[in-house]
């Protein structure tokens, strides 16, 4: 990697950022359901949980969890797939395909810019929910630190899990179909949805052998405990080859869509 | 040697063949038929560096799929495409760094910020050292008036103001090679003459030109030579004014008399032309041979003897001639 490389990937990011702080009642808006839904779920939570616990999570552990899915959601769902999208199913790609760049860099390095828009309000609201409804603690300094680690590939594999999706646009030349799917899996496969430790014993295994699990259930587990540093350190691994099988994978697939793009009309 | 060479450049697409109602939407939806269909079928092309070429042929006629193979954003169904001695769809990245391409009917903006963002993504894309950027920014002020609207947010622009921006920003690495495809659609007279000089200035520069467009005057005042393509494949090759001479040689007046238009009359009163209604039934249009006539001779004889209230003058267009061409009335 040269250093250009680097200064063009900052001029994607800051474009998308600055793209995606151009329309700031979205971005708000956005925020705001991200919010809205990390209180249902403290209420739906509180009445299942009541003062006992459920798979090994107490009332103090739940809340916890779901101040983290909040975080994790809010970064997984920041970036601009809809773009992306549209670039293809628009035939813009054409112009894309008329810069010297690297079509998947350059989509990953405006993709993570614009889940940056989300940053401030997502660390902001985390810290309030932190102080407003006092969870458990990280269950050690070092487990903080490595569930921010798994936290920070959120950016990657979101960006990874998008594209490919994005990708399918190829086949399907429609998106909706596609987005509303790649939503489901990431939403209830991650564990966002009901914890996996909650989902039968078949459910669970299906989660670990997929990336979507290491959204939300993976940070939180490394931060409540629930698995000691080698697994923590295990799962982030886990999370880093993720990375790499999609984003080698998605190369392959453009490989050959390539072949077969149609873009018709001037 | 040529900068851009194509051999027996073909592409061929798949259609979903689906009739219409809704049992041709079930039926397709269970079983898929698709037709083949050819859109550039077996094109020779070669162009010399400093060359300005005009590729022009009816809508559908494969135009903006030749650009697109010529560009490396699609692959040839067959055939072989090297720009600069590379295969512009396999050296994608390294090709793009010499060509500049404007599709006039695509923006390269980013819709929602200003023009400004835009270039300055396409510098660091391009590596222009920023003298060169400021330097080239400020002749694009000068020819093409950009600084009154660098701040502007791209979706604010009007369409004259739009396609100077996207041109802008085909040129900002000064490409050795550039595709303009349509590039004054829906554009008026003003903004065109304004885009027609700075083409005419880019050529005289040294760039290679290929340009794509439906208006004469663009081809005729920006290019030496004429592509004519016709339902995929080449019709004509040649420098534009052997295509004048070969096949534009009429011209029509169009007379706004005083009263109706009496064919039969003016048939029997001014045989050397030949006369056709216009649009209005005051309006005649008179065509004569451009061999025979000179347009000042022609315009003061009717003048004296009819006194219209108005004439205009026209000529066919290059879409006329290609109809003509395709209908037999021309010999190929």
């Amino acid at each position: 990697m040269t250093t250009h490389s680097f200064a063009v990937d900052r001029a994607f990011a800051i474009i998308a950022l600055k793209r995606k702080l151009a329309y700031r009642w979205n971005w708000a808006f956005s925020i705001g359901f991200g919010a809205l839904g990390l209180l249902v779920g403290l209420a739906v939570w509180r009445s299942l949980i009541g003062s006992g616990s459920l798979g090994g999570y107490d009332w103090a552990d739940m809340r916890a969890y779901l101040i983290i899915g909040f975080l994790t959601g809010t970064l997984a769902w920041g970036g601009s797939d809809w773009q992306m999208a549209d670039r293809i199913l628009d035939g813009l790609i054409s112009i894309d395909l008329t810069k010297p760049v690297d079509f998947q860099r350059a989509r990953a390095a405006e993709y993570i810019g614009s889940m940056i828009s989300v940053v401030p309000t997502a660390v902001l609201g985390t810290v309030a929910a932190f102080l407003l409804f006092r969870p458990a603690p990280p269950a050690s300094a070092l487990a903080a630190g490595l569930t921010i680690l798994s936290v920070l590939f959120i950016f990657p594999m979101a960006f990874c899990v998008n594209y490919l999706a994005v990708l399918m646009c190829f086949f399907t030349r429609r998106y909706l179909g596609i987005q509303w799917l790649k939503d489901g899996l990431l939403s209830f496969l991650s564990g966002l949805v009901v914890p996996v430790a909650l989902m039968p014993i078949w459910l669970q295994g299906l989660c670990w052998a997929l990336p979507f699990v290491h959204f939300t259930t993976t940070p939180s587990n490394i931060y409540l405990g629930r698995i000691d540093t080698p697994g923590a350190l295990g799962l982030i691994a886990v999370q880093a080859a993720w990375t790499i099988v999609m984003w080698y994978g998605a190369r392959l697939i453009w490989r050959q869509t390539i072949k077969k793009v149609t873009i018709h009309g001037g | 040697m040529p900068i851009l060479e194509a051999r027996s450049l073909s592409k061929r697409f798949r259609r979903p063949d689906k009739k219409s109602g809704f049992n041709g939407a079930l039926k397709h939806l269970v079983q898929r038929k698709y037709k083949n269909f050819t859109a550039v079928d077996s094109i020779d092309l070669e162009i010399d560096a400093g060359e300005s070429v005009a590729y022009v042929g009816p809508n559908g006629a494969g135009k903006s799929t030749t650009v697109k193979l010529l560009t490396g954003i699609l692959k040839p169904s067959e055939g072989t495409v090297r720009v600069m001695g590379r295969d512009p769809h396999t050296e994608r990245i390294a090709n793009a760094h010499d060509i500049g391409v404007l599709f006039g009917q695509r923006t390269q903006l980013w819709w929602d910020l200003p023009v400004e963002e835009s270039l300055k993504l396409l510098k660091h894309m391009y590596r222009v050292p920023e003298a060169e950027y400021r330097l080239r920014i400020e002749r694009f002020d000068e020819l093409l008036g950009l600084g009154e609207f660098m701040p502007a947010l791209a979706r604010t622009l009007s369409l004259g103001q739009r396609m100077r921006a996207d041109l802008a920003c085909a040129l900002i690495h000064a490409p050795k090679m550039v595709y303009l495809d349509e590039p004054t659609i829906g554009l008026d007279i003003s903004v065109k003459d304004r885009l027609r000089a700075f083409l005419r200035q880019l050529v005289d520069d040294g760039t290679t030109l290929l340009l794509t467009s439906h208006d004469l005057a663009d081809i005729e005042e920006v290019c030496d030579r004429i592509v004519i393509l016709d339902e995929g494949s080449i019709a004509y090759d040649g420098p534009i004014s052997e295509l004048k001479a070969r096949y534009i040689t009429t011209k029509a007046v169009h007379l706004i008399l005083d009263g109706p238009a009496d064919l039969d009359a003016l048939r029997e009163k001014f045989p050397e032309y030949e006369w056709a209604a216009g649009q209005a039934a005051s309006e005649a249009v008179a065509t004569y041979e451009t061999v025979r006539s000179t347009t000042a001779e022609v315009l003061g004889h009717l003048t004296a003897r009819l006194a219209p209230r108005d004439l205009s003058l026209s000529e066919p267009d290059i879409e006329d001639v290609i109809r003509r061409l395709y209908a037999g009335e021309l010999a190929k």
